[in-house]
């Protein structure tokens, strides 16, 4: 009763005074820099009552009484409040927002500060993910943080890139980490997230960060966090981005259609010599081959690319004069300039009670290569509301649809990036008449250009990220948060093939519909209790969570399409088999946190976890996983010496454990599977072989760091660990006699060991200039440790103990023997490919003198380790300017070492076995007898030299350095903004991916993890232009 | 206060609750499209549709449908690949006699084959103790059981060894009988002997255990050409009898398995005697308008259009032909439309839809052949010419019957196989049975001369596939085919 007569007493002073008007005056400063800052929001709380500080931060206001409070705001800057007191002049120095930002971080099941965090994590903030180019964020993150490896594949918009934390954790399960949004783990694409929704990125590195997550954490969290409602003025940003986007490299040149008729007329040529026979079983003369080359090139090419019929002279040159008809350069047909278009509109706002963040996004790639586009709607309502002084409410609700074509990739005839690259040039794409032609001597009914405008490849998704939260403050150390998530995505896929050219053909057209759905759901209840004494603090977590999955598939397809263009399957004449499935997993988990902080010196942490998943066999169903972690301010000791250069300085180290439990959900069963018909009658056949003691892979990671920061202006941070996994799940290989060619085995123990240094540097900070350059550095070594099968070759590769994962296995390219023109390869008899230690028969002295022994036999060359799909080092190295209101970036990322398996370049170096397959120019310089000394083997039609089968010959070095981003952007001055009414706007330009260097062949040194190539849509380089407007 | 202590409560009740629920059950997840293995042979209709499986995986392309007829014929004298790309590259190492280790034509099909034996070693083993199932069900799955696997074994050991007749010591294929586990011990590759005593005690087994197609109501039980039978199970005996030269034992089979069917006539023969199942046909791969390979087939490469239609005749081999014979009439042709060098063949058609053929491995025409040449071999000239002239008769391939004897009889029983079963198989194994010579002559692209006894004769036999190797270590690189 007291208090309220009290309360009700203050509010009649306050009445009182409200008629007293008082001027206040000052001036807003940068506290970083001490600039003052012009162009600060100055208001009074709780009202609309404002101005604005002029060119020299200077501001004066009335207010009504002197116990108001003033806000003071701008863009970047922590909003900062003063009561004025009576005081009529008040002096502020904003705190930038980033250094605040900084500090607190978001990691498994709640935050903490990166001063008192024990573990290794990273954050990302959202300047390097917006207004980027990119279709999901994870591209952006490339070079930006140590021992984050990203890496695209394909050029095919709206696809992901590979992304490994600290080298490679598993051999067969997945590599990938995890992705947490908002607090719950996500099941579907990062591309249907839009990166402009994203306000920072935590990238948990070690186990004393990511252990909480257990059997997922395995090869490391990325915590996404989105943008969130603020208090105060609503702010509306919308922003409008424009870009154009081409193939990231040219690659190697391609012969043109002349070039490609004297080659083959060549290879014809001494394919008489060396294997034509005459009728009466006589060798051909020089003049019979000359005949046969004369008689085939055209079969043999599928075209004559001349107006003459007879364009060649006796020597399989083309005669000068001859006029070139066709000269079909396939690469431009299939690649084409794309078109990147990025709108969003963002709206945030609230009270103290209720916060909203809206946004909506389209995003838009018309793709650089024919058939390949992607378009994406996003719409994302954040919502957090007080419900009373101990309960909090929120959602967080994301949805989004997107549509993508995607040719098929690959070997297929229908790949256009493979076509473009075997066609010949004396191919035309159109006959003479303007319809397609079908016939080529490579991908024959194949044409790219004509399957694109008939075929259809196309894919639709629609997918919502439903989080919702209450939050309970039990007392005033105990809070309880129970959390729900769905994340729901519905695909729909259309395959058409024509009926008649290509895949559709034979069966007059075939059309295939596939619906599958895609439901994960997510419950979590987390207790912590927080006390503080004095200096010291104690945080405790222990909760429950239990996910699950279903993923349905229902799929059709029919055949038999009588009118054209018409994909629906009603349209089709003949049904065949459908197919509906149901495929899921569950797991269940309870975990336990404990942080310590003594005296703000010491950090100490400990997490438990347990999980429970369906995927493992009835023997081991459950895994446990801890840490624990430490970390320790050395500056805030008392006797350590007050040293001016150094500011701060922390060692951590952590140790725990956790699992990867990313495998398919059936492995432990002995399966027959249906669908094995025959004769009309429905059948079942063994699928796969049983293997119950199937067990989790465990990871037990070791970290040691330290950070610090000198002379106030450099802070670097330095790693390192050693991180190992254990029970490696490898498809073992088997004999034939056990009926499938693999199984599914915890085979292996594979150890990761890594250094990384990150160093941000402040070079220049005064009134009108900042100039900021960092950069990080990784490495890191991959090794398997143990292995129950001794060696495991297949493919590129060989899997072995004491040597890395992507160890390129293959035989040793020798050169060409100068006297015949056969390929070589080293014998390397000492090799432990074969147990055979003598040299083969067909070995000979290396003519071109390494004093080695070589074969032109390929089965008698044995394969040897030939280096890793590695890199040494990578990372990034990034400048920030900004001059006034003008700022300027950019960015490199590195990747050195390591070799790439280059099969495209391969396929265009065939050397005759593939005639009518286009080659690189580099072929023409096959060997002669008046070009004895040189790489190419000898062109012979048919060819049975083998010179074109896998060796080190295409075996290249993958390192690059690349402009990554290079960005400048000019905000307007305050002042002009507020005469047309605006916020703030800003202009901008950026490139993503323009400079490369590379001494790789093809196209993009970068792509897949384990290096090799496959024929993919190549990475693109953008330039955009966008405005960004503040209303 | 006393409410928030209610609401703690509440919600740790909620919690344990929670994790009472999440017990075993709820990590229970079974799959929705196959059935666990230790269930498939509890009960007769699901042991039956594992049989059906078992058939399937021999339908394959890479063994049955496609890979092991085609590479047999290219790669000998009479058929050849259109030279150039427009058959993608299939075969091509194949027909150049060019097979490495490490090629999809050497590992395919072993792969392909020992799946199926993985899957008929599980119908021998475990058909006899199928709860419910009567004796004479238990029979057909264990017989059917057997005959696949012997059918299967019987080429491979023909693709991967040197002849019986002529090494029959050597090393051959991997002896497996059983269903083993994936961890237990490999085998190493079994001798050539071993490998047919295998497969002859499975196909006197399956003789015993099978009934005859038309045999009671063995029909009913929707087994049909299909499916092995009695008679299917006797022709696999002839060709393994002849295989090892044990002549009256071949005819006598080859005899069982072509009396009371007899031979088809003309018509069917020309018209639709390799698409459809015929009057004569004894065992055949059923591919249906909605489950066959598409392009992967063998009418997709032999007939001249709407497939990848690649494969070509050698002229010297359409010249072995006489005028008059109705096979060179009906189905050996030469169109400046389609090629304006080289014959191909329309023996082998599309039924409506591209690939929509049934394979017809086992008819009797071929019996009656092995019964010709078994018959010349044990010296019985007559009854030799007389078999040979019901084959001959029926396609004009001579005027009158064979006046020849000894050697030559043999020798025009050989070439009328040749004429009589090119594109079905047979070449290269009959090549490799009788020791001959491989010689290319007239528009081959890839030569071939070479004699038995010739450093090149190796090329005949394929290699061990490199993943075999690579996996089995009681197979390792000096147990590789000589060659290689």
């Amino acid at each position: 009763m007291k208090k309220i007569l009290s309360v009700v007493l203050l509010s009649i002073i306050a009445l009182v005074t409200y008629a007293q008007e008082l001027r206040v005056e000052g001036t807003v400063i940068d506290k970083a820099t001490g600039e003052s800052l012009p162009g600060v929001n100055v208001f009074i709380e709780g009202t609309q009552v404002g101005t604005v500080t002029n060119m020299d931060g200077y501001y004066t206001i009335d207010v009504s009484s002197g116990d108001v409070t003033l806000v003071y705001s701008f863009i970047g800057m922590t909003i900062q409040k003063e009561p004025v007191n009576n005081r009529s002049r008040i002096d502020v120095a904003l705190v930038p927002e980033s250094e605040q930002l900084d500090d607190v971080i978001v990691v498994a099941y709640g935050t903490t500060t990166k001063e008192a965090y024990t573990g290794a994590a990273e954050v990302v903030n959202n300047e390097i993910i917006e207004d980027r180019p990119v279709t999901s964020f994870e591209k952006a993150l490339q070079g930006t943080t140590a021992g984050l490896q990203v890496s695209s594949s394909s050029g095919q918009p709206g696809s992901t890139a590979s992304v490994r934390i600290r080298g490679i954790g598993s051999l067969s399960a997945s590599s990938s980490p995890l992705y947490v949004v908002d607090g719950v783990p996500m099941a579907g694409s990062l591309s249907d997230l839009n990166p402009n929704d994203i306000e920072s990125l935590t990238v948990l590195k070690d186990a004393a960060a990511a252990s909480l997550y257990g059997s997922r954490a395995a090869n490391g969290v990325i915590m996404v966090t989105t943008k969130k409602g603020k208090a105060g003025k609503t702010s509306i940003s919308f922003n409008s981005q424009v870009g154009i986007s081409s193939r990231v490299g040219d690659g190697y040149d391609l012969m043109n259609s002349s070039e490609i008729y004297e080659q083959t007329w060549m290879g014809l040529y001494n394919w008489g010599l060396l294997y034509g026979e005459n009728e009466d079983g006589s060798s051909f003369t020089i003049a019979d081959a000359q005949n046969h080359a004369h008689a085939k090139v055209r079969e043999t090419v599928g075209f004559n690319p001349f107006g003459v019929d007879n364009p060649l002279d006796e020597n399989g040159k083309v005669i000068p004069g001859s006029k070139v008809v066709t000269n079909t350069d396939w690469r431009d047909e299939v690649y084409k300039a794309g078109i990147i278009q990025n709108h969003n509109l963002n709206v945030a706002g609230g009270t103290e009670n209720t916060k909203v963040y809206f946004s909506l996004g389209y995003f838009s790639d018309s793709g650089t290569t024919i058939g390949s586009d992607f378009t994406r709607y996003t719409a994302k309502l954040n919502v957090q509301h007080k419900v009373n002084d101990w309960i909090d409410a929120g959602m967080s609700n994301h949805l989004s649809y997107s549509e993508t074509n995607a040719p098929p990739g690959g070997g297929e005839g229908a790949n256009p990036v493979r076509s473009a690259e075997i066609i010949n040039s004396a191919s035309p794409v159109y006959n003479a008449d303007g319809t397609y032609n079908w016939d080529n001597k490579a991908a024959f009914d194949f044409n790219p250009v004509g399957l694109f405008d008939y075929d259809e490849y196309k894919y639709e998704t629609k997918r919502g990220m439903l989080n919702a939260y209450l939050n309970f403050r039990l007392l005033p150390s105990l809070t309880f948060r129970t959390t729900g998530g769905i994340d729901y995505s519905g695909d729909k896929g259309l395959n058409y093939y024509n009926p008649y050219h290509g895949n559709g053909r034979g069966v007059n057209g075939r059309s295939t519909m596939a619906s599958t759905e895609n439901m994960n759901w997510n419950i979590s209840n987390i207790f912590t209790w927080k006390k503080q004494t004095g200096d010291s603090s104690i945080e405790v977590i222990a909760g429950q969570e239990a996910t699950g999955n279903e993923y349905q598939v229902l799929q059709a397809s029919v055949t038999d399409f009588s009118v054209p263009g018409k994909p629906d399957l009603v349209w089709g004449g003949t049904p065949e088999m459908p197919v509906s499935y149901s495929v899921g997993w569950t797991m269940v988990s309870y975990l336990s946190q404990a942080k310590f902080n003594i005296k703000g010196k010491y950090n100490l942490s400990a997490s438990v976890r347990t999980d429970g998943s369906s995927r493992f066999g009835e023997n081991n169903k459950y895994g446990l996983f801890y840490s624990v972690g430490g970390g320790w301010h050395l500056t805030k000791e008392e006797w350590m010496p007050e040293l001016s250069w150094l500011n701060y300085a922390k060692l951590r180290a952590s140790y725990g454990t956790s699992g990867n439990s990313s495998i398919g959900n059936y492995e432990s069963f002995g399966l027959y599977g249906s669908g094995a018909n025959y004769s009309g009658y429905p059948g079942l056949s063994p699928v796969q072989l049983e293997n119950q003691d199937i067990r989790w892979e465990k990871n037990a990671a070791l970290n040691i760091g330290m950070e610090a920061t000198v002379f106030n202006r450099l802070d670097a941070s330095i790693e390192w660990y050693t991180r190992q996994s254990e029970d490696l799940l490898f498809d073992k290989p088997l004999s034939a006699g056990k009926g499938f060619p693999s199984i599914k085995t915890n085979l292996a123990t594979m150890k990761n060991s890594g250094f990384e240094a990150t160093l941000n540097y402040t070079a220049i900070k005064n009134n009108n200039f900042t100039y900021d350059i960092g950069g990080n550095i990784s490495m890191y070594s991959n090794e398997i440790v143990d292995m129950t099968t001794e060696q495991i070759k297949s493919g590129t590769k060989i899997v072995e103990e004491g040597a890395s994962l992507y160890q390129f296995f293959m035989r040793e390219w020798a050169g060409v023997n100068p006297d015949n023109g056969m390929p070589m390869w080293y014998t390397n008899v000492s090799s432990d490919d074969s147990s055979n230690g003598a040299e083969p028969e067909s070995a000979y002295a290396d003519p071109l003198g390494s004093g080695r022994q070589v074969t032109s036999d390929y089965e008698d060359a044995e394969r040897v380790r030939l280096g890793l799909a590695i890199p040494d080092v990578f990372g990034g190295i990034s400048n920030n300017f900004s001059y006034k209101n003008i700022d300027f970036s950019f960015y490199f990322y590195y990747s050195i070492g390591g070799k790439v398996y280059n099969s495209d370049y391969q396929t265009n170096m065939h050397d005759g076995t593939d005639p009518g397959y286009n080659l690189a120019v580099d072929a023409a310089n096959a060997w002669t007898p008046n070009n004895r000394y040189t790489d190419v083997p000898r062109y012979v039609v048919n060819g049975r030299d083998n010179g074109d089968q896998m060796s080190s010959r295409f075996l290249e070095d993958a390192s690059y350095v690349r402009l990554k981003n290079i960005s400048i952007g000019y905000n307007l001055p305050q002042t002009i903004c507020e005469k047309i009414r605006v916020q703030g706007l800003r202009v901008f330009a950026s490139g993503e991916n323009i400079w490369t260097w590379s001494k790789f062949k093809g196209f993009d040194p970068e792509g897949a993890l384990n290096g090799t190539t496959a024929n993919s849509i190549p990475g693109t380089k953008v330039f955009t232009f966008g405005v960004k407007m503040d209303l | 206060m006393k409410t928030i202590k209610t609401y703690i409560n509440t919600l740790l009740l909620l919690v344990v609750a929670l994790g009472w629920s999440c017990t075993d059950e709820f990590l229970n997840e079974e799959p929705t499209t196959a059935l666990p293995s230790n269930e498939v042979f509890e009960s007769i209709t699901t042991a039956d549709a594992a049989l059906v499986g078992a058939y399937d995986a021999l339908s394959s392309y890479s063994f049955e449908g496609l890979y092991w007829p085609i590479m047999s014929d290219l790669m000998g004298e009479d058929v050849m690949l259109v030279p150039g790309a427009d058959n993608w590259g299939w075969f091509v190492e194949a027909y150049q006699l060019e097979l490495l280790p490490g090629y999809q034509w050497t590992e395919s099909p072993w792969w392909t084959a020992y799946k199926v034996i993985y899957d008929a070693n599980q119908l021998v083993a475990y058909a006899k103790d199928i709860p419910g199932a009567s004796e004479e069900q238990k029979k057909e799955i264990e017989g059917q059981g057997k005959a696949i696997r012997a059918y299967v074994m019987l080429k491979l050991v023909q693709l991967y060894a040197p002849a019986y007749s002529a090494e029959p010591d050597a090393l051959s294929i991997i002896n497996i009988t059983e269903p083993v586990e994936a961890n237990s011990e490999d085998l190493p590759r079994a001798t050539t002997r071993e490998v047919y005593a295998q497969i002859e005690a499975d196909l006197l087994s399956a003789v015993s255990l099978l009934k005859n197609n038309e045999e009671d109501d063995r029909s009913e039980d929707r087994y049909d050409e299909g499916f092995f039978d009695k008679r299917s199970a006797n022709a696999l005996l002839a060709r393994l009898y002849l295989d090892m030269e044990e002549w009256e034992k071949a005819r006598d089979h080859a005899k069982a398995a072509h009396e009371g069917v007899g031979l088809m006539d003309l018509a069917e023969w020309v018209n639709y005697g390799f698409a459809l199942r015929t009057s004569e046909t004894l065992f055949t791969v059923a591919y249906t308008l909605s489950d066959n390979n598409t392009y992967l087939t063998i009418p997709s490469f032999y007939y001249p259009v709407a497939g990848y239609s690649s494969i070509r005749l050698n002229d010297q081999f359409v010249d072995m032909f006489s005028a008059s014979d109705a096979r060179k009439d009906y189905v050996i042709i030469q169109d400046d439309e389609i090629d304006t060098e080289r014959h191909f063949t329309l023996k082998f058609m599309h039924n409506q839809q591209v690939g929509n053929a049934e394979r017809i491995a086992i008819r009797t025409t071929e019996m009656y052949l092995i019964e010709a040449e078994c018959e010349a071999e044990l010296g019985n000239t007559s009854e030799a010419q007389d078999v040979l002239w019901e084959v001959q008769k029926r396609v004009f391939s001579r005027p009158s019957k064979t006046t020849a004897s000894g050697q030559a009889l043999i020798d025009e029983i050989l070439l009328e196989r040749r004429k009589e079963l090119f594109g079905e198989g047979f070449r290269l194994n009959d090549i490799k049975r009788r020791s001959l010579p491989l010689v290319r002559e007239g528009n081959h692209w890839a030569d071939a001369d070479f004699t038995y006894g010739d450093d090149s004769y190796y090329r005949l036999t394929f290699p061990v596939p490199q993943s075999e190797i690579d996996a089995n270590p009681m197979i390792n690189e000096e147990h590789q085919n000589e060659g290689y």
